[in-house]
């Protein structure tokens, strides 16, 4: 299973990438972590004609704490994510997250934005960033435009990011210090893409719900953030029983494809499951810290 | 039909767990696989497979494909039919389901080879294979096997007339009146979808002809039986003395590299006819839809009929076994089964009608069981079933049902025979060690105290060993060729230093310590170190008859040959130390690795110096002892009888059969349906152990397929015969996180029909697991009346079952 | 479309410079053009880690690596750890323990351990388990290759200990 041939550019600078991508337009395409890219290569089911090397590109590899937002470079890899003491500290659900994709060794290659980028529907850096909130950089040949991550997400391995572009940086949000943090998934193996997962981001104000986010993965086309359930969250004392009502809410809508790791049926009952999980962990991390 | 057996007691090597011989060379990164070998002037193939599951082929242009960069041929398959023949096929009518390697006028499944590209690269051949282009006429695909059946189905092979490739019932003892005599009877339908060996190397072969000699080499992975490579020179259209396999390490098989010998016959016939080595390896998508071993694919309709003690008495089933597009092997995987068919019971008659259906799937092949692993989960299935409707404990009807240890040998329904047995001791050891009776209680706490449903299972039952060639055809009153013969071979030959070299003939590595068995065998024999034997492969054209691992006969066909080749070494060395000693044969014995006078043990000649005087000094020798040290043994099957001409007996076909008790504990998520392992007991009994480590990694192996089968592992194919499982994205193979830690012990009940009491042991941990885990779901979900039926349990099928089963608790809600 | 492009590695101390084209992948360019067959490929699609090599002391699939990636790079393939005629640690524990049946996937594995001791020099068993479940193995079901890491693990805190001035050695006797 060999790749089809393709012309290789490795630019040492942003700039000179950006230029690059605009002038091949459709034709090129971003070579980050490759971990999903090349397998589809290899299967010869992606054939881009050129490829676009980002991993020289020193100036794109930081995870760092920027006005207020943790911000992702483009070859920042996910394993840097998950040793950042930045992260832990500004965007802990994040580091959650990254843990669960796939194995180390994908890892220490595969770069954050690039599971952005890539947008699988089962992926889980997609989600967490949906729930934590914040916008990506992308640039481009008119310059650098941001969209929040609650536009970026358009369908299954489809992203507001047009041919020529390149995802630059995404930038989550802060959330208080006091927030709890959930992250649960539910996969075949170890390490395999989600059947169904929910991210959750609860925070307090006294007993009650002051703010909380969720997203769900494997379930939809996207990963999904269910607002209703959220709505419904927000002012209460999250109770188990307004838990498994915002879970029921959360899923009423949800029309998940059936494939051979379950059917639509059953990835609506994971993700129920996971959604009661991810808002009682999250719950018990909010009340931890407000003591 | 007994054989010389060491006593246990004066054993040195034999039971030792020394660290393994062949290592060194994996270790290093040395391991000489197939694909690591080049050729000067090698060319590379890739196959272009069938998208299709059926469909006629109307034409295919490779002009283009023949023009691009670096291609030296295309082959399509309609001109691969001029070149060659069709495969070799043990199956019945094989001149109905014609099967080349090559699809030349139809494909019949996704993934069927149909042509071929050589190139100087890999990758110059993939772009050239892009690049052909082909008019399909798709057909109606057959998929389900209970449909392909019926009248109006679409064929699978226009000429067969039928999508039934083979079908008859078996009845054996008197099925009606133990039927008849029975208080209580079970019926159940069960499902074990396909999966198969999936090892990490591909088949791969490496083939070049010399036109001067008119030599066939092919370097390949794949075991080879040599007894049958005249079948594969045919199909080369070559002289069958001018095909010369040379066996390669293989990286893993478990059944899939038995016999695969597509991948040889396409490199064979593109280097005969370019004039230049050729290799193709299979890239994992080849092996997942086209490497013609996929394992049994079965839906079982069976009554099982006991008495309300719990005597189980006889049973009677349909079994559909869905075998893809091809039957290479005719039903041999169901000869496994009615090998062990009544498990370690007492059960007195069995009617079993097998119906093998064609479909449009990739064909069955071997894995781990070859069949008999399927009948292990039906019969246990069965008994758990039975011991439910008679609200007896599931331990308690195993053990009134054994077979006791003074029947043995003991000759089961269908004819074969159980060497040796005795199963008390396994259960009652497997029972000890896991605590039974505490984890009844236990179960219980967890579920009212902390909610989980954890639950333990159990089976007992048969590792059937060593099979003879019979059960490939005792399916038919008139079978085209009796074959009886399979054999195993080896040559020890000591050299003038009393260094050993054992010379092996079949493609005997498969990851299965087979050096390592050698060495401890032949270190046995002759009294050296193992570390010392050098261990060699022959190629098949010098080679002695041999038919290398599968059916877990390697130790026990080697052990005989061994003993067989060191007698005959022993004899000689026997009549040299005579006449170097003066004395009379009768008056020597072997001890101490040399040959001495017995009552004056300082009189001896050890066996370097014997061999030195057997190279060197042919005038100083009795006029009748050639020069040299050498001897070969091809050992036969030591016990295999004829099946009786109405086929009410089969004979003795797999008689060296091992027995053993698996018990897991699990707990079950009812909100997801996974199921995670608390702890997971087995206890085995394969008769002497030659390398009890080794041993050890075979069965936990095993259990991990086992387990994999179980809830992981599926070829699916959907209604059109995709496969939607052809990479490993969606096979799923257990990692470290989904096999537990196995607690392990052993009994030893010798076989009294094998060197050393050596029973085969390489697959029974596949054998066991399934039936051990399904029984332990049912029990953690015995509130819910849970029963896997099905096989994988996927979580998502078993969170339908939870479902079910909690509706019909609650069936107004 | 199929230009050459520079190579320059060091594998297992080793410099190498070739050219080849961008699509080259690294698992190929170590079997092939640098004659290291001990890497091993098993599914070319990143799942199974046959394929595992260390880039800079970290563990990649080389199988869904391009051989221009590694350019300018410091690869380990498992002919790199053996040294002077002795084997490595993990390569007698592997051997000690039977961590390994067919050796198809044993090179990735080995590597991978080594990764593992090299961040985490005492893991539990069941760090153990997580870390390897990266690699697949069809022989053994993982048991003896815990057994191996952890009988490796051993050996070189051991050796890492002995390696330290005497007199704290002694002490810990």
């Amino acid at each position: 299973m060999k790749p089809a041939s393709f012309v290789y550019h490795a630019p040492a600078t942003a700039a000179e990438t950006v230029a690059t991508l605009t002038e091949l337009g459709e034709e090129g395409r971003v070579l980050a972590g490759g971990q999903s890219l090349v397998p589809l290569m290899n299967f010869r089911l992606a054939q881009p004609a050129h490829l676009v090397d980002i991993n020289r590109v020193e100036e794109l590899d930081y995870v760092r704490a920027d006005d207020g937002s943790l911000a992702i470079g483009a070859r920042a890899r996910q394993a840097a994510l998950e040793r950042s003491s930045e992260a832990r500290s500004l965007a802990p659900l994040l580091v959650e997250a990254a843990k669960w994709v796939a194995h180390p060794p994908i890892r220490h290659r595969g770069t954050v934005c690039g599971s952005i980028a890539h947008a699988d529907p089962a992926a889980e850096l997609p989600a967490a960033m949906l729930a934590q909130g914040g916008e990506v950089v992308i640039a481009g040949g008119a310059g650098e435009r941001r969209v929040p991550f609650a536009s970026l997400f358009l369908g299954p391995f489809s992203t507001a990011l047009q041919p020529g572009e390149l995802l630059k940086e995404a930038r989550a949000e802060r959330w208080p210090d006091d927030t709890g943090h959930a992250f649960v998934e539910v996969a075949r193996r170890h390490g395999d893409f989600a059947v169904a997962g929910a991210a959750a981001l609860v925070h307090m104000d006294g007993p009650v719900i002051a703010r909380v986010a969720l997203a769900l993965f494997g379930v939809a086309a996207t990963p999904v953030r269910v607002g209703e359930a959220e709505r419904l969250l927000q002012g209460s004392s999250g109770s188990e029983d307004e838990i498994r009502e915002a879970a029921e809410v959360a899923v009423r809508d949800l029309t998940p494809s059936s494939d051979i790791h379950g059917s639509g049926r059953y990835r609506i009952q994971v993700a129920r499951s996971c959604i009661r999980r991810a808002l009682r962990e999250a719950l018990t991390s909010a009340r931890r810290h407000n003591g | 039909m007994a054989t010389e057996v060491t006593e246990a007691r004066t054993r040195k090597w034999v039971g030792k767990s020394i660290r393994r011989v062949e290592d060194p060379r994996f270790l290093l990164g040395r391991g000489g696989y197939v694909d690591d070998l080049t050729l000067p002037g090698m060319l590379h193939a890739a196959v272009l497979r069938s998208p299709h599951a059926h469909a006629i082929i109307k034409s295919v242009d490779v002009t283009a494909a023949r023009q691009a960069p670096g291609v030296a041929a295309v082959v399509t398959g309609a001109e691969a039919a001029e070149l060659c023949n069709p495969m070799p096929d043990f199956g019945p009518a094989p001149d109905k389901h014609v099967w080349r390697c090559l699809a030349a006028d139809r494909v019949r499944y996704v993934g069927e080879g149909m042509a071929v590209v050589v190139a100087d690269s890999r990758y110059s051949a993939e772009d050239a294979r892009d690049l052909i282009e082909v008019d399909y006429e798709p057909l109606p695909a057959v998929v389900d096997p209970e449909e392909a059946v019926e009248s109006g189905s679409p064929l699978v092979h226009e000429a067969l007339g039928s999508n039934v490739a083979y079908e008859r019932t078996f009845t054996f003892g008197d099925v009606d009146r133990d039927f008849a005599e029975a208080e209580v009877v079970v019926r159940d339908r069960l499902r074990w979808h396909r999966s198969g060996a999936q090892p990490l190397e591909t088949v791969g072969a490496l083939a070049s002809y010399d036109a001067g000699t008119g030599m066939l080499d092919i370097h390949c992975n794949s075991l080879t039986f040599t007894h049958f490579l005249f079948m594969l020179a045919g199909t080369l259209k070559i002289p069958s003395n001018k095909l010369n396999i040379q066996p390669h390490s293989a990286g893993g098989s478990f059944g899939s590299k038995f016999w695969a010998v597509k991948v040889a016959a396409v490199a064979g016939m593109l280097a005969k006819n370019l004039g230049r080595p050729v290799k193709l390896v299979e890239d994992r998508v080849d092996n997942m839809s086209n490497s013609d071993h996929h394992g049994s694919d079965r839906i079982y309709d069976i009554e099982l009929a006991a008495m309300r003690d719990g005597t189980l008495r006889t049973f009677r089933l349909k079994v559909v076994d869905d075998y893809g597009a091809y039957i290479q092997f005719g039903t041999g995987t169901h000869g496994n089964s009615l090998a062990q068919v009544v498990g370690p019971y007492r059960i007195g008659s069995v009617q079993y009608q097998v119906q093998a259906v064609l479909t449009n799937k990739c064909q069955q092949g071997a894995y781990r069981g070859f069949g008999s692993e399927v009948t292990n989960w039906m019969l246990e299935r069965m008994v758990d079933l039975v011991a439910g409707e008679l609200g007896m404990d599931r331990v308690d009807i195993r053990r009134r049902n054994f077979i006791a240890p003074d029947q043995f040998p003991y000759f089961i329904p269908t004819g074969n025979m159980y060497d040796s047995g005795n199963y008390e001791p396994v259960l009652d050891r497997a029972l000890e060690m896991i605590d039974w009776g505490y984890w009844q209680g236990e179960k219980e706490r967890l579920r009212r105290e902390e909610g989980r449903y954890v639950g333990i299972g159990i089976t007992s039952a048969q590792e059937r060993s060593v099979f003879s060639a019979t059960e490939f055809w005792f399916w038919f009153d008139e079978p085209s060729a009796k074959v009886t013969s399979s054999p195993e071979s080896v040559t020890l030959s000591v050299d003038a230093t009393g260094s050993v070299t054992a010379t092996l003939y079949s493609n005997a590595f498969w990851g299965n310590s087979a050096e390592t068995m050698v060495a401890q065998l032949v270190a046995e024999e002759l009294d050296v170190e193992p570390t010392s034997v050098s261990v060699v492969y022959s190629g098949s054209n010098r080679s002695l008859p041999a038919t290398g691992p599968g059916g877990s006969r390697f130790t026990v066909m080697v052990a005989g040959a061994v003993n067989g080749a060191s007698a005959r070494i022993k004899e000689k060395a026997r009549r040299v130390a005579g006449h170097l000693l003066e004395a009379d044969v009768a008056d020597l014995e072997w001890a101490d690795g040399g040959f001495r006078v017995k009552g004056t043990p300082e009189r001896s000649k050890g066996l370097a110096e014997i061999a030195a005087w057997c190279h060197l000094f042919k005038h100083s020798l009795p006029d009748d002892i050639e020069s040299g040290l050498e001897a070969d043994k091809v050992y036969d099957h030591p016990y295999t009888t004829m099946p009786s001409d109405d086929r009410s007996n089969l004979g003795v076909f797999y008689p060296f059969v091992g027995h053993a008790c698996h018990i897991p504990v699990v707990e079950v998520d009812v909100d997801t349906g996974q199921v995670t392992f608390l702890r997971y007991v087995a206890v085995h009994d394969a008769g002497t152990m030659v390398n009890p480590r080794s041993l050890d990694g075979q069965i936990i192996g095993g259990t991990a397929q086992g387990l994999g089968t179980t809830l992981l592992e599926e070829y699916v194919y959907d209604k059109e015969g995709q496969l939607l499982t052809s990479s490993y994205m969606d096979y799923l193979i257990p990692t470290a996180m989904e096999v537990p830690d196995l607690e392990i012990d052993h009994k030893v009940t010798p076989s009294p029909f094998t060197v050393h009491g050596i029973k085969g042991a390489g697959e029974g941990g596949r054998m066991m697991a399934p039936a051990a885990v399904c029984s332990a779901i049912d029990d953690a979900l015995s509130e819910f009346g849970v029963r896997c039926r099905e096989l994988p349990v996927t979580p998502a099928r078993l969170l339908t079952l939870i479902d079910e089963g909690r509706a019909r608790q609650s069936p107004h809600l | 479309m199929n230009e050459l492009h520079p190579v320059a590695v060091t594998v297992n101390g080793t410099p190498y410079e070739r050219h080849v084209e961008a699509r080259r992948l690294l698992v190929d360019f170590l079997r092939e053009d640098l004659g290291l067959v001990g890497t091993h490929i098993g599914c070319e699609h990143g799942v199974c880690g046959t394929c595992t090599v260390l880039m800079d002391g970290e563990s990649i699939r080389s199988c869904i690596t391009f051989a221009v990636q590694a350019n300018g790079h410091e690869l380990m393939t498992v002919e790199g750890l053996a040294a002077d005629g002795r084997m490595h640690p993990l390569q007698e524990a592997f051997w000690e323990q039977q961590g390994l049946q067919c050796g198809y996937c044993t090179p990735g594995m080995l590597l991978r351990a080594k990764e593992l001791l090299a961040e985490n020099p005492d893991p539990t068993r069941e760090e153990v388990r997580e870390a390897v479940a990266s690699n697949l193995c069809r022989c053994t079901g993982y048991q003896f290759i815990l057994d191996a890491v952890l009988e490796a693990a051993k050996v070189i805190r051991h050796e890492a200990a002995a390696s330290v001035e005497p007199a704290r050695v002694a002490q810990e006797v």
